[in-house]
């Protein structure tokens, strides 16, 4: 029962999921606090490049290098993430394209690239990897075996995350007042809530979340480094946090169906499942899916019930009130 | 205020100036080396890929050993075949290059190698010919069988899973070989294969084989270029075939063995004829016997006795004695493709040749078509 | 003391070139910094970017071969984005183009028309190619407002799996299937000799080829130039542009005003599409390590915002990233350092971008006494 399709794709879909998981739920930290960052992609391949370098370099045991190496690598993509930050919140420049420099500078003809290659790190796997936490008879229980206990620490990691930023938005103080700084900052900064600290802090952790998702690839997923690594995860998390109307547990559920989506097509060819001319709908469905969702999210009513921080995409400026 | 934007502008326009003169005249001259023969490798994946490209490259570093200060080697990494590569032999073209190795089907067409006559060009795994072209490849179907021997003889109940890339007749008599290599040590054995579009893509890869090791397979094998289904066959606790070169390192305990590509010794050979004026244009199709092909070192999960049946087929094949792809050959159907006794050639035969390959043998689960 | 940005009434000419090419200078400067860093000489690393770029032989034919593809996808981005329409899209309307143009090339080439009136055909279906694919976001955002960033860039996924089928997992009619070549490898059709598109040598350096695809993305700089400083079309675009609520007290028409910029940009980078097919390539690239990895679309994006938008701006840049983009690819080997291009060009855009707040802000520094107002400080320099 554990093999069924179903079984297999959810357990995948989970494994699969979780770099997109941790990088949605920083994309959505930046843009409840109103800024959007479209880098996430780059910053994704400079964490999981920096997090192999660190675990392959780092002489301990398996649990403090790679620690250190999620540590690495969410350092980086928060530091990716401030040039971003300063040229997006001080600077007051198109968030949109500050965004894409991010990616072009980072990304897998970029800075990554650079990193990968002159420290060296291809055509080696990692020395350590994430695996599976619970032993292997935990692993076998029907259902839950793969799926909840056959995941590694990063998984249960991010399950944490997702539960923390679920009540910091809707439970604390600050979280309150990121939620006040994205619909209207100009009432917000009335109130006495500090703008630009609120969008610095949101868009930093943003990016370290980024670092830690491309981690989880060269660590955990496919432990070894090659350009280009994450394969567009970076954008599919972008649409992730509006698919999931900016809420951390639907990000959950978002990503997790994305990963299952990817896993599907080797599953059905493995199980002689013909895909024939179906083959390009298969792999082209993750992306329409998001579309349609995209479309039915926007929509009027859904817009005003559910939509995005009214005030993501526009620098705030005092000034100007 | 005027002045102080004077300033900026002259401040700024003195930069750029300052920024050109220095990097044209202080930054040395390009080098001027006329004496080395200058030969370019072109890669279309990263040269330290665990696989293919990393044993084209292991050949350039071969050649350069044996020839030392007498040939110049370049190499280009991640060049797709196309516009990409056809820039790349421009450039090489205008630094004085003279000798280019294509590794990838689809670099070197007739059209590029009329395009520079001063230029000699070896194409892998390709069919062109022309007056500056040559082509090389080999026998990886006997390595490949030899290698889906220890697959056979390691699997405990028959299943075995293939990560393959494209479905083209060089991946398609891979797979046969694999497969027939397999039913010789474990009779009645299966391989289920799992197409992943590209020549490596460690992600794909390693979903293949989570998703064949899913399905029931008890040994993993593979037609692509990154260790990714191997470092997932570890995790898994399931044996594993490697190809292109020895990627023990990614899964100490779960690696077999691999079918193997020397490439070094064909490149110097090729190298020193254009050298020495003496080049022409031919069709290679290297073997075991002249080193072209190889096995790699066992690992832990191969038996003595294995290993001894991989060495008598292996002297088989060199003496002539043994052809994997010699009839009667069944297709997925059970029709008979090649009668009893008659031995595939490489190009003649059409569908019932190496290159033309596009069916499947009798014990191979999957579509020919992807 | 702090630091403020007061808006500007008027941008100076000036400062909207001067600040473009310091960001140039600068990032290049950072550029080299980062070299440095990482144990790479700066200076002879420049030396030889530039030499490959624009200096040796044949380095310019290379540099346009870059740089036409660039044009285009600049062009589409700066049609698009100057109306605040943030088109993504143009990779895979590119990617669309092509292959709307190569059927036209394979089918009216085959039937033994013209050459001028087949490369005519390309020209056309190519833009309309990109249209088509361009329009897909444009609908959904001019009737359910959906945001245009998103769905232009899932679209991209969707035409290169789109470009990858038809040559590897299809029979269809862009593929090769005859021939002993055909059957070893999928490869597209080769477009008949009459498809081919045309180019013109100048007799510098030793010959300098521009292809037809160069000289037709100039001309679209002129026209989109035309269209957006002369009429009335422009004028509304970049009213709407500036501020949808003056647009629409303006009498604009929003909704077709959207269609017809996301039409244009999609025409452009479909244009791009027939132009890769129909000068250089001459058949469709599906292979995921080609045409796709070559990023033209996003790679457009940063050359339409350092041009702030103006086409023939455009055109210049795209010449200059060209060249880097040649460069990158000629220097590409163990001894020069991969992902150099990607570093360069995108701290030139971060310098661009932090530069673009001088162009619209001036930098106030204020001193604030105890109790004096801050109206009283003197102005920075």
């Amino acid at each position: 029962m554990n093999n069924s399709l179903l079984i297999v794709l959810i357990a995948s879909g989970v494994a699969y999921g979780t770099p997109l998981l941790y990088a949605a739920l920083g994309e959505l930290l930046a843009e409840r606090s109103g800024v959007l960052n479209l880098g996430v992609e780059g910053m994704m391949l400079v964490g999981a490049v920096m997090g192999f370098w660190t675990v392959q370099h780092v002489h301990a045991n398996a649990g403090i290098a790679l620690a250190a190496a999620v540590v690495v690598a969410g350092l980086v993509g928060a530091a990716l993430s401030a040039i971003h930050a300063f040229l997006v919140i001080t600077l007051r420049a198109s968030q949109i394209v500050s965004g894409l420099a991010l990616t072009i500078f980072a990304g897998a003809v970029g800075l990554s690239s650079y990193l990968g290659n002159d420290l060296n790190l291809s055509g080696a796997p990692a020395t350590h990897t994430f695996s599976a936490v619970f032993p292997a008879s935990m692993q076998r229980w029907p259902v839950i075996g793969p799926i909840v206990f056959g995941q590694n620490v990063l998984v249960y990691i991010s399950w944490g995350c997702v539960v923390g930023i679920w009540l910091y938005l809707s439970r604390t103080r600050p979280g309150l007042n990121v939620r006040a700084v994205g619909e209207s900052p100009a009432a917000a900064d009335t109130m006495g809530i500090n703008v630009t600290r609120y969008r610095y802090v949101h868009t930093l952790v943003g990016g370290a979340f980024a670092g830690v998702a491309g981690a989880t690839i060269t660590l955990a997923i496919t432990p070894q480094w090659v350009d280009g690594i994450t394969g567009g995860a970076g954008w599919i998390a972008i649409a992730l946090v509006i698919f999931a109307f900016w809420r951390p547990e639907l990000c959950l559920v978002g990503a997790y169906f994305f990963g299952a989506l990817q896993a599907l097509a080797p599953q059905l060819q493995a199980r002689h499942i013909s895909l024939g001319p179906t083959v390009l709908w298969t792999n082209a469905l993750p992306y329409v899916m998001t579309i349609v969702v995209l479309v039915i999210v926007s929509s009027g009513t859904a817009r005003s019930r559910l939509g995005a921080p009214a005030a993501l995409g526009n620098p705030y400026a005092r000034e100007e009130r | 205020m005027k002045r102080s934007r004077s300033v900026l502008v002259l401040l700024v326009t003195a930069g750029a100036l300052a920024l050109v003169f220095t990097s044209v005249t202080f930054g040395g001259t390009s080098k001027k080396a006329a004496s080395p023969y200058k030969v370019a490798l072109i890669l279309v994946g990263p040269h330290n890929d665990g696989g293919w490209s990393q044993a084209h490259y292991a050949g350039m570093q071969y050649v350069q050993k044996m020839l030392g200060s007498k040939v110049q080697f370049t190499m280009k990494e991640n060049i797709a075949p196309g516009a990409q590569f056809n820039q790349t032999v421009a450039s090489l073209s205008s630094q004085g290059y003279k000798m280019i190795f294509g590794t990838s089907y689809g670099m070197i067409t007739k059209a590029v190698a009329a395009k520079y006559p001063n230029i000699l060009f070896e194409q892998a795994t390709g069919t062109d010919l022309s007056k500056n072209l040559a082509e090389y490849f080999g026998r990886a179907e006997d390595t490949v069988f030899l290698s889906g021997m220890a697959a056979g003889a390691a699997s405990k109940t028959g299943k075995i899973g293939y990560v393959v890339a494209f479905p083209i007749p060089e991946v398609i008599r891979h797979a046969n070989a694999f497969a027939l290599g397999a039913q010789l040590t474990h009779p009645g054995a299966t391989v289920s294969l799992v197409w992943t579009n590209s020549w490596f893509d460690p992600t794909k890869e390693k979903k293949a084989a989570q998703s064949l090791v899913g399905a029931g397979a008890d040994v993993l094998g593979q037609n692509v270029d990154s260790p990714a289904a191997g470092q997932y066959a570890e995790s898994a606790k399931v044996p594993w075939v490697g190809y292109d070169s020895d990627s023990s390192k990614f899964a100490p305990k779960s690696w077999l063995t691999a079918a193997t590509y020397n490439w070094g010794p064909y490149m110097l050979k090729r190298v020193k004829a254009a050298m020495a004026g003496t080049w022409k244009s031919g069709f290679y199709y290297g073997s075991l016997n002249d080193g072209f092909t190889g096995i790699a070192k066992y690992g832990p999960g191969v038996s003595a006795a294995t290993k001894a049946k991989i060495a008598t087929y292996m002297k088989k094949i060199e003496n002539g004695s043994f052809y994997e792809f010699t009839g009667p050959l069944y297709d997925q159907t059970g029709k008979l493709r090649v009668k009893a006794g008659v031995k595939m050639q490489v190009l003649t035969g059409g569908a019932n040749s190496l290159y033309g390959m596009n069916w499947l043998v009798k014990g191979v689960i999957g579509s020919a078509k992807g | 003391m702090r630091i403020t940005f007061e808006r500007r009434l008027r941008q100076p000419r000036w400062l909207s070139v001067a600040v473009p090419v310091g960001s140039v200078v600068f990032a290049f400067f950072l550029a080299g910094l980062v070299l440095l860093a990482t144990g790479h000489n700066p200076l002879s690393t420049y030396r030889q970017l530039f030499d490959a770029a624009f200096l040796q032989t044949g380095s310019l034919t290379q540099t346009l071969i870059s740089a036409t593809p660039l044009a285009f996808t600049g062009l589409a981005a700066a049609a698009a984005f100057r109306m605040k329409l943030f088109n993504i899209g143009a990779e895979g309307q590119l990617y669309m183009g092509a292959i709307f143009g190569a059927a036209a090339g394979l089918y009216l080439g085959g039937t033994g028309s013209s050459s001028p009136f087949v490369i005519a055909a390309m020209v056309v279906t190519g833009c309309v190619g990109g249209t088509l694919w361009a329009l897909i976001p444009g609908v959904l955002k001019a009737f359910f407002k959906t945001n245009e960033i998103l769905t232009s860039l899932l679209l991209n996924y969707v035409a290169a799996l789109v470009l990858t089928y038809l040559i590897f997992q299809s029979q269809s009619y862009w593929r090769e299937t005859k021939g002993f070549n055909a059957s070893v490898f999928p490869v597209g059709k080769q477009l008949p000799p009459s498809a081919v598109w045309p180019s013109w040598t100048i007799h510098i350096q030793g010959g300098v080829t521009v292809p037809l695809g160069a000289v037709l993305a100039v001309l679209a700089a002129v026209v989109l130039w035309v269209l957006y400083a002369r009429t009335r079309f422009g004028f509304e675009a970049r009213v709407l542009g500036d501020s949808e609520r003056a647009a629409r007290y303006a009498g604009v028409r929003v909704r077709r005003k959207i269609l017809a910029v996301m039409a244009l940009s999609g025409a452009i980078a479909g244009l791009g599409g027939a132009s890769q097919v129909g000068d250089f390539a001459h058949s469709i690239d599906g292979d995921p390590n080609g045409l796709q990895k070559l990023g033209y679309g996003y790679t457009g994006i940063v050359i339409a915002a350092l041009a702030r938008y103006n086409p023939f701006a455009v055109v210049v840049v795209a010449f200059l990233i060209g060249g880097l983009e040649n460069a990158g690819n000629t220097l590409q080997g163990v001894d020069f350092p991969a992902g150099l291009v990607g570093v360069i060009q995108g701290i030139i855009l971060f310098s661009a971008l932090g530069g673009e707040v001088l162009i619209r802000h001036r930098v106030r520094i204020v001193r604030t006494k105890k109790r004096a107002a801050a109206a009283g400080a003197e102005p920075a320099s």
